[in-house]
């Protein structure tokens, strides 16, 4: 059953016929007031099919390469790459375990030179250091130390003046 | 692949804790009594004293070094002591320990039985040890000590 909306639509747009028309025409309480009405329906609907026309495209060509090129990529997104049958990563796990070796060693081997040769132990970069001396005052109370570098041959040079004179065959071997 | 990854790994570590724990090279300390003078036909330095000569000369002044004792002796532990002597002298050397500056050594220079001097130092591979002491005769005794 049809209600009365649905009859005025399709009144509007000629679609009753046959007793259904007559019989809603005969509802209408102004039926002068309804075909205006219907009329003005029509001229709106021709002028609105002139204006709304759709534009003709200048570039069609190129916007359906577009747009086929847009919906490719999405799918390639959107399918995983093993379903997709692309080619394999460029860094497989094996490889980069292999890489990480590598690197690994050659740290190892880099730290251990650097160490090598930074070592505490090599001693070449320290001067001899005097730490005390001292001569017995009763055997020699004249006697003075004093210690200095001597920079030529790197040598530490313990000075020792005023320690009593000894006979020349004190020189022998 | 892996296995090798691995087998390069533990090499690598070998190689490192060896370089790392490998023991320090020997050293020898040379110790001398040397007498020093002034002569008209000097003697060639003894080629111990080779790395000191142009401090000696330039220091005391003398044209001859030679030597009237001396001792090398080749540290192992760190803990060793020696005797350089000549007939009236004597140069004791007691090595304590072994630091990062070089051999912590006592010394003690006698004359027949007396003590002349006594001195701690620590001596350095890159730096000899000169020691000036008494006047004998027209001559200088000097005591050396190298790290080689």
């Amino acid at each position: 059953m049809k209600t009365f909306e649905e009859k005025w639509t399709a009144w509007l747009d000629g679609e009753l016929s046959g007793p259904e028309l007559a019989e809603f025409e005969a509802s209408l309480p102004d039926k002068a007031a309804a075909e205006e009405e219907k009329r003005n329906a029509k001229r709106l609907g021709t002028f609105l099919k002139t204006q709304l026309q759709g534009r003709t495209m200048g570039n069609e060509e190129f916007f359906h390469h577009q747009l086929r090129e847009r919906i490719a990529g999405d799918a390639r997104a959107t399918i995983p790459p093993e379903k997709s049958g692309a080619r394999p990563s460029r860094w497989p796990l094996g490889r980069l375990v292999w890489a990480g070796a590598t690197s690994l060693a050659i740290f190892l081997v880099c730290a251990v030179f650097v160490m090598r040769e930074k070592s505490p132990t090599d001693q070449s970069q320290y001067l001899t250091q005097i730490l005390n001396a001292r001569v017995d005052p009763a055997v020699n109370p004249n006697a003075t130390i004093s210690m200095f570098e001597a920079n030529e041959d790197r040598v530490t040079v313990l000075w020792v003046e005023g320690l009593q004179s000894l006979p020349s065959e004190y020189a022998t071997k | 692949m892996q296995r090798r990854a691995v087998f390069l790994i533990g090499l690598s570590l070998a190689l490192a804790l060896g370089g790392a724990v490998s023991a320090p090279a020997e050293q020898t300390v040379w110790s001398g009594l040397v007498m020093a003078n002034n002569v008209a036909q000097p003697a060639a330095i003894p080629p111990e004293l080779n790395r000191v000569e142009g401090t000696l000369k330039a220091l005391f002044g003398y044209n001859q070094f030679k030597l009237i004792g001396q001792s090398q002796k080749t540290l192992t532990t760190g803990g060793e002591d020696w005797l350089a002597s000549s007939k009236y002298f004597a140069l004791h050397v007691d090595s304590k320990s072994e630091t990062a500056a070089g051999y912590l050594l006592n010394l003690k220079l006698y004359q027949e039985k007396s003590l002349l001097l006594e001195t701690e130092a620590k001596v350095s591979k890159a730096s000899p040890l000169v020691i000036k002491g008494p006047q004998v005769g027209d001559g200088l005794l000097l005591l050396v000590l190298v790290v080689q």
